[in-house]
């Protein structure tokens, strides 16, 4: 049924084409683009081998030409020391050559890893406790509901100076950033568990440690999941804010040092290293929980 | 926990008390911690909350505080809005064309994902201080959830809607006007609720770094006087925008959701 029905469709586009006058359809208006447009969405109702090679070569292809015109319009428009993605590429040598660039890489990878998985342990707790104990929930409530609203580095300037100009400044900076979707999350799922469950729990006079551990527990680790998506993006922007205006070591210092003295296109190396890893750990927690947890679909960003 | 989950049925009003009696005592809780911590800390680190009242107060009578959220709001209007016309077209010239969205739509997500704080330093080399590059900033903050949301919404449209317009020899331009953007209207709003909160952030990012006055740096010259009680105003302020924009971005989603028919 399901191997017919893009037959059908197809067929059926088939005939209204040729039953349209050409002209009058927008989708046929012959124009820059226009056309190719057409013969892209036939050949992807085929469905065959082809149409994968053809968008992945249209998706290369696109990607050159956005490196195309940002390389041409630098060379034309800009001063010279402006980053480029030629002058980028041949930066990278140097840049794996250089020491200062793996510590930066590892101590800002590594706060991350180390606030996003503090923020883990605390936002799950807390959490927790919020999403089953309304009393808490309605005092606790609105400061994590007005915390997570807020553009949480504006308090970078107040955590430089209760942490100075320090590792730690910035390791506080991303497990507030991080903690609060977790938090949000995991409350919003533990009010979800289904009550008959609970129920179940009752009649057997499970003590509250079973109910918690066995139940409530189980029950929220998909929204821990999808909190810590929601985090990481917000855990490498209090990073690398933390960075620039501490001037600790890491990549968001490593970049405004080497922009700052006319070396871009090895900025533009560091820049492409944070862009990688937010994608690679995305990839990683989504994989996880189709994995780990098929039944559980990630709810929409708040 | 058990009174209050089985009491819905029995007592509204009662618990309606005990709701409002929660947040009550969670604001004038909160107001006691942040007196009784601000008196026992140094001043440097934190002051009571009374202090931080009257500096906020000095702050708005010397019009400092207004100058700076004039400034600082300029560039986020404008950021917001070239981000909400952008992110718009080209949301539903993505879900209309297929070539462009094989194209183009990894690197849209790609770059939904990427941290934008990482380039303030390349278009301040490129730039320098001035108004255009935090517009740039805060635009790039905030176009990829109206573009996403505004792409996910035109590609769910009906095909029949469309079968109607086509049967009807519907230019394209009046395919857009009376299809695509009424029925897109409501996906374009949640776009919007999330890019107000992500526009600010790049607002104070940009502050911060882009700019010799506005908010951001208003709190950074703060820092760097030790001025604990002006910080902390300030980013009283600030929650209270961010509260407004995110009070702004519901009511206007829920204000065209009505419409939306799934």
């Amino acid at each position: 049924m399901s191997a017919d029905a893009p037959h059908i469709r197809a067929g059926a586009r088939k005939l209204r084409q040729a039953s349209a006058v050409t002209q009058a359809v927008p989708e046929e208006r012959p124009g820059p683009g226009r056309g190719t447009a057409r013969n892209d969405a036939d050949s992807t109702q085929a469905k065959g081998r082809a149409s994968l090679w053809q968008a992945t070569a249209l998706r290369v292809g696109a990607g050159i030409l956005l490196l195309a015109i940002w390389q041409v319009g630098a060379k034309l428009f800009a001063p010279s020391y402006i980053a480029t993605p030629v002058g980028a590429i041949g930066a990278i040598p140097g840049v794996l050559g250089d020491s200062s660039f793996w510590s930066s890489t590892g101590a800002t990878l590594l706060a991350i890893v180390e606030g996003l998985a503090i923020a883990v342990v605390a936002g799950t707790v807390i959490g927790l406790a919020m999403g089953r104990l309304p009393d808490l929930n309605r005092i606790l409530g609105m400061y994590v509901g007005a915390f997570y609203a807020i553009p949480l580095i504006a308090i970078v300037p107040l955590i430089t100076v209760w942490f100075g100009y320090t590792p730690q400044a910035r390791l506080a900076m991303v497990v507030l950033e991080a903690v609060l979707p977790i938090i949000y999350n995991v409350a919003e799922g533990s009010r979800q568990v289904s009550s008959v469950y609970l129920d179940v729990t009752r009649i057997h006079h499970a003590p509250w440690w079973r109910v918690w551990g066995g139940v409530v527990f189980p029950n929220a680790t998909p929204y821990v999941l999808a909190g810590v998506d929601l985090a990481l993006g917000r855990a490498v922007i209090g990073a690398v804010v933390a960075e620039y205006v501490t001037a600790i070591n890491g990549l968001g210092y490593y970049i405004i040092f080497n922009v700052r003295s006319f070396h871009e296109d090895q900025g533009a190396v560091a820049l492409v290293v944070i862009v990688l890893f937010a994608l690679a750990v995305r990839a990683l927690v989504n994989l996880t929980i189709a994995r780990v947890m098929p039944w559980y679909r990630p709810a929409k960003e708040a | 926990m058990s009174a209050a989950a089985s009491a819905p049925e029995r007592q509204p009003r009662r618990v309606r008390a005990r709701a409002v009696a929660g947040y009550g005592s969670g604001i004038v809780l909160g107001a006691v911690v942040w007196q009784v911590v601000g008196y026992s800390t140094p001043q440097q680190v934190f002051v009571p909350l009374t202090t931080t009242l009257q500096r906020l107060g000095q702050l708005i009578s010397s019009g400092e505080l207004g100058s700076a959220l004039w400034t600082s709001f300029q560039s986020y209007l404008v950021g917001l809005a070239l981000a909400l016309v952008v992110g718009a077209f080209a949301g539903i010239l993505l879900a209309r064309r297929r070539l462009l969205r094989v194209a183009f739509e990894p690197y849209v997500i790609a770059l939904y994902a990427t941290p934008m704080v990482g380039i303030i330093p390349f278009l301040l080399a490129l730039l320098g201080y001035a108004f255009w590059p935090k517009v740039v900033v805060i635009f790039l903050f905030a176009v990829f959830p109206v573009l996403l949301n505004t792409q996910r919404g035109a590609q769910s449209i009906p095909p029949e809607q469309l079968d109607v317009a086509r049967v009807y020899r519907t230019k394209e331009l009046g395919v857009w006007q009376h299809v695509i953007i009424p029925y897109t209207l409501p996906f374009l709003m949640t776009g919007v609720r999330q890019s107000l909160a992500r526009g600010l952030v790049g607002m104070i990012a940009s502050d911060f770094f882009l700019s010799a006055d506005g908010l951001g740096s208003l709190l950074i010259t703060a820092s760097e006087r030790f001025d604990t009680a002006a910080m902390l105003a300030i980013t009283l302020v600030i929650t209270a925008i961010g509260l407004a924009l995110i009070g702004i971005g519901r009511f206007l989603e829920s204000r065209f959701a009505r419409w939306k028919t799934t």
